[in-house]
């Protein structure tokens, strides 16, 4: 394809926080051609939301522009006062953004949500609209639309929240869409098709994408063109295939090794259990669910269906399925946090930890990093005294590879990937013999997420903890386990050994489950996939 | 549809046992409780034998399930009993004394949503910025004044200087309609005024949250101006959550109000409370809690069922989240 011109050009772009010294962006240039879609990768920090938000000109208030040009179709959108930018917002730049879960105004129907664009910037009738909304909707892939419309969002699920934002972005069919990580809530079968649907809207809406994501390999065969963000510098830009074969800037490559999470490059290493130790947890016929209703009636929905499965000691057993299929009920029914409705549950010393997905939702941000880990101890009554508790403390915060300094710090001043690593520290307090992580990597970027995944492998051959790893990212479970089970409406329906499960899929779940992993992410095996 | 009716069904349910379990409790406390009505009425110096058949009279004497009972049977057909110190039905007592009170109420809760939902946008607009803190600081005041302090200084203010002719009076809301809300409106500003100080508070305070939504950002992102996105997404969702703090005051208001019926002497329930208890006058104060507690009920109720009304994802699973 010939680009005829540039749609947006950025200049020598510099910005800085009023309250901080540092440069949140640092003289960066580039630009988007028409009808192409540029991929912004970096880790989280390195600026590249505050990209995005400069061009919309949304930028938080503290926020200051030292230089630099934002030229938009022949405009400097810097210079527009606040009412012109409104004018361009939502007609001429979309956006979407990361948690299509809160983006939609919960009061309002699918149709309330996406009148706004059309009021906001056309005068049209009702008729009119109804008639674009539905046809938008239509578009992105919902077959009753009338019925959706009149939907609220709590109805809809992620990955169909996204599609309707998608298709409020692309209502007034706008020059640029800026997508702020649309996929990293989503699962993988989800984000694939969240993918497809930008990349037919592009073609034919005729419209440029500037598309910001953490994990180089998702953006491979995705965009068109790649920039690397490091630290508010564009460090590597080029052509999406290049970068992702043949990556030259050493930082590149490392970005691509992290996501990509191949174990030999992450040097991760194994404890391997043999078939006659004892089990670390054993669950027989689970049946568990949630009861609603008021103490006159109760609804029963069972979830997990007569479900066993066992991990040995020692053992690091991967466990996957699309979300909704039952992944994280398994987790509660396994903690004692719902009761199963029958069927048991039986570990060897009842010592067990649990790592959420959100280490920011998991930490009490009024309390310091100390009281978080002792915290279990607390809730165990194990009495201890307060040197004795200090000497614990600074033990697990080592073993999860942090300083002995961050003990009086709050959740507030830890970086995601030291949240996490807490949240680790507080399971080892109590030296489990099972840790079980429930989508650990999944709110980090890839980065902290290879790092975590390195600390978790090393907590398994140090102490010999069993690690149950909750996915439904194949490149974490490949990269990590041993074993693998394959979850699908709340039963277990495949498992075996992790190699010959991932590349002899038996079940239409791991297949989809594959196909989608391998269409999002440029993979070495896919071949090999491919030809079976 | 069907739904919507069990679910309103059951909460009337929750209504009926709540008011059961509010009357057998004041029941309870007021016989425990030293002293009974046949002694104040006939005094210290009165003989062991009077009391006696006083208390034989009043059926004192019943054993307390027996008057409980007869008692609650009274009050599910309007029948409260009589009132021993009036000498008068205790339900016609309460209902003459509910014209003031429900002015009082009404008045008070239009002064609070027309000056706290105002204040709230203004503040919240530009936290810490002059507006913010000037609205804050009043609030601190109107919040920490005495209700006697303010009511005198609102008298000596309105009726020296601008002349108000309010004070003190009370005229029927049938005889003069106008002279009724006329005379009701100092008091109901007194009343009022820390009632504000709290809906502002609360107001500011989920404003200032639901602010930092994501659907905030995405109506920016869609080139809505801040005063559009605040009237169309900011406020409807803080409604939710204030509609919890509006419906506490309301039933506060409906209370009646003690202090400011007693400076601005007008006849309403707080008044009546505090007499009856003075005279230990049983049918009367146990009537009088039996209306607060259907009240508080009643308002909770209607709370509800509007938040209900307000956000869809209250609807599904009969009103959990």
């Amino acid at each position: 394809m010939i680009y005829a011109d540039y749609i947006l050009e950025v200049k020598d772009l510099s910005l800085d926080f009023k309250s901080e010294g540092d440069k949140i962006l640092n003289n960066i240039s580039f630009n988007i051609r028409k009808g192409e879609i540029l991929g912004l990768i970096g880790n989280s920090g390195c600026g590249k939301s505050m990209t995005a938000l400069s061009i919309l000109g949304l930028l938080p208030k503290d926020a200051r522009i030292l230089s630099g040009q934002v030229v938009f179709d022949k405009n400097d959108l810097l210079e527009k006062t606040d009412r012109q930018m409104r004018e361009v917002r939502g007609k001429d730049i979309g956006m979407i953004f990361q948690e299509p879960y809160t983006a939609l105004d919960p009061l309002k129907t699918v149709y309330k949500n996406l009148e706004e664009v059309l009021t906001e910037h056309e005068d049209l009738t009702r008729e009119v609209r109804r008639e674009m909304i539905g046809k938008m909707l239509e578009r992105v892939g919902f077959e009753n639309t009338g019925d959706i419309m009149k939907r609220y969002p709590h109805e809809l699920s992620g990955g169909q929240r996204q599609r309707v934002l998608i298709a409020g972005a692309c209502l007034l069919k706008p020059k640029l869409m800026i997508a702020d990580e649309p996929t990293s809530s989503l699962d993988t079968v989800t984000s694939m098709s969240i993918l497809e649907l930008i990349k037919s809207l592009c073609a034919e809406l005729r419209m440029s994408v500037l598309f910001i994501s953490h994990d180089l390999s998702i953006v491979g065969n995705f965009c068109d063109r790649v920039l690397v963000m490091k630290k508010g510098n564009i460090v590597d830009s080029g052509n999406a295939f290049d970068l992702l074969y043949n990556p030259q800037n050493p930082y590149t490559a490392e970005l691509l090794s992290n996501s990509r999470l191949d174990p030999k490059q992450l040097d991760l290493e194994f404890n391997k259990p043999s078939f006659s130790s004892e089990c670390a947890l054993k669950v027989t016929d689970l049946c568990a669910g949630y009861t609603s209703g008021n103490g006159f009636r109760k609804e029963r929905k069972e979830i997990i269906h007569n479900l066993s499965f066992k991990i040995l000691k020692g053992e690091v057993v991967g466990l996957i399925g699309s979300s909704g299929c039952g992944k994280t009920t398994l987790t509660r029914a396994i903690c004692g946090l719902i009761r199963p409705y029958s069927g048991t549950v039986t570990d060897t010393k009842g010592k067990l930890g649990v790592v959420f997905q959100d280490p920011i939702m998991c930490l009490n941000p009024a309390h310091t990093v100390m009281w978080h880990l002792a915290e279990p101890l607390r809730a165990n009554k194990i009495k201890m005294s307060k040197d004795e508790l200090k000497k614990a403390a600074v033990d697990a915060l080592v073993s999860v590879g942090l300083d002995e300094n961050i003990l009086g710090r709050h959740p507030s001043q830890l970086s995601g990937g030291q949240r996490q690593r807490v949240a680790i520290a507080m399971c080892l307090m109590l030296n489990p013999s099972l840790i079980i992580a429930d989508e650990p990597l999944s709110a980090l970027d890839t980065s902290s997420g290879a790092r975590i995944l390195k600390l978790l492998s090393q907590i398994n051959k140090e102490r010999g903890t069993s690690i149950l790893l909750i996915s439904h990212n194949l490149r974490v479970v490949r990269a990590a386990t041993t074993y693998v089970l394959v979850m699908d409406n709340g039963n277990i329906v495949e498992d075996g050994p992790t190699k010959n499960v991932l590349s002899h899929p038996k079940t239409e779940v791991t297949k989809k489950l594959l196909l989608a992993e391998t269409t999002l992410h440029m993979n070495p095996d896919r071949q090999q996939f491919m030809t079976e | 549809m069907k739904e919507r009716v069990t679910y309103i069904l059951s909460r009337v349910l929750e209504l009926v046992i709540t008011l059961l379990i509010v009357s057998l409790l004041t029941f309870a406390a007021f016989s425990i409780i030293p002293g009974d009505t046949a002694s104040v009425l006939l005094g210290i110096n009165a003989s062991p034998a009077q009391l006696e058949a006083l208390r034989e009279k009043l059926g004192l004497n019943d054993p307390l399930w027996y008057r409980y009972l007869s008692w609650l049977k009274g009050a599910f057909t309007g029948d409260l009993g009589d009132s021993t110190a009036f000498g008068k039905p205790v339900a016609e007592l309460i209902v003459s004394r509910l014209p003031v009170t429900f002015g009082l109420s009404f008045l008070s809760l239009i002064l609070v949503l027309v000056i706290s939902y105002p204040s709230a946008v203004i503040s919240s607009g530009k936290p810490g910025k002059f507006w913010d803190q000037f609205f804050s600081v009043i609030g601190h005041v109107s919040f920490a004044i005495p209700p006697f302090v303010l009511s005198l200084i609102s008298i000596l203010v309105t009726s020296k200087i601008f002349g108000y002719f309010g004070v003190g009076k009370y005229v029927e809301p049938s005889k003069d309609f106008f002279g009724y809300v006329y005379c009701l409106l100092l008091p109901a500003f007194c009343v009022a005024v820390p009632k504000i100080a709290m809906a502002f508070k609360f107001l500011r305070a989920s404003i200032l949250t639901e602010k930092n939504n994501d659907y905030v950002r995405t109506s920016k992102s869609r080139g809505l101006s801040n005063i559009k996105i605040m009237f169309r997404h900011i406020l409807p969702n803080s409604n939710v959550s204030a509609i919890t703090a509006l419906s506490i005051i309301l039933s506060d208001l409906l209370g009646g109000s003690l202090i400011v019926e007693q400076v601005f002497n007008l006849p309403g329930l707080g008044r009546l409370l505090l007499q009856a208890i003075g005279r230990r006058d049983f049918p009367l104060i146990s009537g009088i809690v039996f209306y607060l507690a259907a009240m508080m009920v009643i308002v909770y109720f209607l709370a509800d069922i509007l938040m209900n009304l307000c956000d869809p994802r209250l609807r599904k699973n009969g009103g959990n989240i």
